[in-house]
């Protein structure tokens, strides 16, 4: 493979990636934090400024946001809209969860899609002398949100699974693992990925009023089940899948999801209480820094970094 | 009690043809003998001081909560006998429910438009804090009829939203009625935004009353964010409908540059909510004693024009060694009642500087207009009733708009404060 020399980025980020920001520089010599001042006048409304905003032209800048919740949207895109103006060589939008997409099910005309009105707006970022924008997202819930963006970005979807795999093989128990699936949507997006490890597939099938999990295929008995999501928001899916697999004699049960959002600290029901516990463990990465704030050091959660995998998607 | 017929139409203000003045209510007890001024007058004519002598008295309706609004519909009521507002109804009808009354031919003919189009039937939709305005406007107009979306939240904050009847309004003309009071709710109204010119309407209007964050732009480095760029951005990019680009309809935008910061998809339309204000002021007892003051040359520039036939004062903020402050640039506020005129609030500071000079220099009372009370961290509290007692004491109006509804519903019975409707104004918008 030929070595490109590597580009030196800028990277800006928001108050809540900070953190993230600087894992990812400290795994890159061509790395390097820039800052913006982010206050508010009295009526809410930001009061932004770039730092040095003469020493980044002709340099490659990147942005790293998280759109925790609707109220930090406007400020973030106010500095992604200001940068690529400033005379910069590309810009590149590191986005690791974006959001809105779970529940986009426009069944009925005046179903509002959000997920469609976000991409919208990332799809305005203004061009810079690099062209478009590269808009930098980890497994993006919905595999036809892809299109939603127009042809003045440049989306480039990555995936966490990766440092699934390292972090399993790191397991004493790495020869015991199968990868679980809470639904055909989730074996769809991932399997290709875990190939190598034995599958099972669950499925929620209706049983009069109710909706319940079974499992469609595979047998969990006597296995570390690792059960496989992008994402995780209440967590009943994942609780109602540990069940079923432990009913069908699975050794242990842990899971991963890139993207812990965890609302209203649903994480909470997923702690080990003493020697009582469901799952062995529970990996997410750090997309989502307002749950990482959480659940740092809590069992059963483990934290794996994107901090490298977005280092280099920044060398694209 | 017989009942006066409001005068005839001389001729339409500016662009924005229903500024009828009617008898109303001034929700102050203490002042039941105003002048009620039927009259729209030409702002180049001088003929305003010989109108109002004609002008005929009434017993105004009681309490309408505060509010006063060239409603057309309440001049109309008069000729009805008692109004709603009489009967401690006031103004907050919910739609659906029968006309207040049907106009007579000959009052009907007085208040068309001069130019006779056919009237567009407009679906009107808003954002919740938006509400009291919307019932207002679909009041003012008889062919705007309100529709509901319903916004709802999923568990990690995200909008959830259902426009209600989207088949409904395939062919008609749809308009929203927007209020980014803070960042948090932009989101949510920016998704209908997005989605209503999709759904096969023959027309999209966008109705942004207050437009935020221009206030502070000032790009003196290179590195200030400009938001206002940023807004204007987000909504240049509204998908265009069946009838072409979006009409986005602002009130007194901060800057008059800023309405080169919108692409070419919409079509910006600036109007203004001064001519309320001259209405207002024709109805005081102390109309030929009024000097209009501006709290710098901006504000002048801004809006001189629409107030030149009153006498002016103009101020300015000087540096004395480190502090700025106010004095007066121009004209005498002696003896008169001074009403200082300004496109928004914030703080208040400045409004309250201008006071002090204007008071020092003999004003015999002082009052404030601006379109926005914006009045973040309630700084509305700071602006005190002068109870007669003269300009020290405080000011005599503070009228602002609704297009602030998260203000209107802190000040809207405490005086000084009066609401001047925007709905009026808002109605024949939609028409254009």
């Amino acid at each position: 493979m030929a070595k490109r020399a590597n580009k030196q980025v800028n990277l800006f980020y928001c108050a809540e990636c900070e953190e993230l920001a600087r894992k990812v520089a400290d795994h890159s010599d061509a790395i390097q934090l820039r800052t913006i001042s982010w206050r508010n006048f009295d009526d809410g409304f930001p009061n932004l400024f770039i730092n040095n905003a003469h020493d980044i032209r002709g340099q490659h800048v990147a942005f790293l946001a998280s759109f925790s919740s609707p109220g930090v949207i406007f400020e973030q895109i106010s500095a992604i809209f200001a940068l690529p103006k400033l005379f910069i060589a590309s810009f590149t939008l590191v986005l690791p969860f974006f959001p809105t997409g779970s529940f986009e099910r426009v069944e009925e005309e005046g179903d509002v899609a959000t997920a469609f009105t976000m991409a919208r707006i990332l799809s305005m970022i203004p061009k810079s002398r690099g062209g478009p924008t590269s808009v930098v997202i980890y497994d993006i819930h919905a595999l036809q949100e892809r299109f939603y963006f127009g042809d003045d970005v440049l989306p480039c979807f990555e995936t966490g699974i990766p440092l699934l795999l390292q972090r399993l093989h790191k397991l004493p128990d790495a020869e015991n693992i199968t990868i679980a699936f809470p639904d055909d949507g989730a074996w769809k997006r991932f399997h290709k990925l875990l190939l190598h490890f034995p599958m099972v597939v669950c499925a929620k099938v209706r049983e009069g009023d109710k909706r319940i999990v079974r499992i469609k295929e595979g047998n969990p008995e006597g296995r570390h089940v690792v059960i496989v999501d992008d994402l995780v928001q209440s967590g009943g899916t994942l609780i109602e899948c540990q069940k079923v697999l432990a009913a069908h004699g699975a050794g242990k049960v842990s899971a991963y999801v890139t993207h812990g959002v965890f609302p209203n600290k649903s994480w909470e029901r997923f702690l080990h209480k003493g020697s009582e516990y469901q799952f062995a463990h529970f990996w997410i990465t750090d997309s989502c820094p307002v749950t990482v704030k959480a659940i740092t050091d809590k069992p059963p959660f483990e934290v794996l970094s994107l901090a490298g995998s977005i280092a280099d998607a920044l060398q694209i | 009690m017989p009942m006066p017929m409001p005068m005839g139409v001389a001729s339409a203000v500016s662009s924005s043809d229903l500024f009828k003045s009617h008898p109303d209510n001034l929700g102050r007890p203490h002042q039941p003998e105003a002048a009620a001024v039927s009259l729209v007058f030409h702002p180049k004519s001088n003929h305003l001081r010989t109108v109002s002598q004609h002008s005929f008295r009434r017993r105004p309706p009681r309490n309408v909560d505060g509010w006063i609004g060239s409603e057309l519909r309440m001049s109309l009521e008069t000729r009805n006998g008692p109004s709603s507002a009489d009967r401690g109804e006031g103004l907050h009808r919910i739609p659906g429910s029968p006309p207040l009354m049907a106009a007579s031919p000959a009052v009907v003919s007085s208040i068309a438009l001069p130019h006779e189009r056919s009237k567009k039937s407009v679906c009107l939709f808003f954002c919740e804090e938006m509400r009291e305005l919307a019932e207002r406007v679909a009041l003012a107009g008889d062919s705007i009829e309100l529709r509901s979306i319903t916004w709802r939240t999923f568990e990690d904050g995200f909008p959830n939203l259902f426009i209600s009847y989207a088949q409904g309004i395939r062919g008609q003309h749809v308009a929203f009625l927007a209020s980014f009071s803070s960042p948090a709710v932009i989101f949510e109204q920016l998704s209908v935004i997005y989605a209503l010119p999709r759904l096969f309407i023959s027309s999209f209007t966008l109705v942004l009353p207050f437009f935020p964050t221009g206030s502070y732009e000032r790009m003196e480095d290179e590195g200030d964010v400009a938001t206002a760029f940023t807004l204007a951005r987000i909504l240049s990019n509204i998908p265009i409908s069946r009838g072409g680009p979006t009409s986005l309809v602002i009130f007194d935008i901060h800057a008059l540059q800023e309405r080169f910061y919108f692409g070419d998809s919409v079509l910006p339309c600036f109007e203004s909510g001064v001519p309320l204000l001259m209405n207002r002021l024709q109805q005081l007892p102390d109309s030929d004693n009024i000097s209009i003051a501006f709290p710098d040359d901006g504000a002048w520039k801004r809006f001189h024009k629409l107030l030149h036939h009153f006498p002016m004062i103009i101020c300015n903020k000087v540096r004395e060694g480190d502090q700025r402050i106010v004095r007066l640039k121009e004209g005498d506020p002696r003896g008169r009642h001074v009403v200082i005129v300004d496109d928004l609030v914030q703080s208040g500071g400045t409004l309250i500087e201008c006071q002090k000079v204007l008071a020092a220099h003999g004003a015999d009372r002082i009052s404030a207009y601006v379109t926005h009370g914006i009045f973040p961290n309630r700084s509305w509290e700071r602006f005190k009733h002068d109870n007669g007692a003269g300009p020290n004491n405080g000011f005599n109006y503070f009228w602002i708009t609704d297009s602030c509804p998260l203000t209107v519903r802190e000040v809207k019975n405490r005086a000084p404060f009066e609401i001047l409707s925007l709905s009026v104004q808002i109605a024949s918008a939609l028409q254009i």
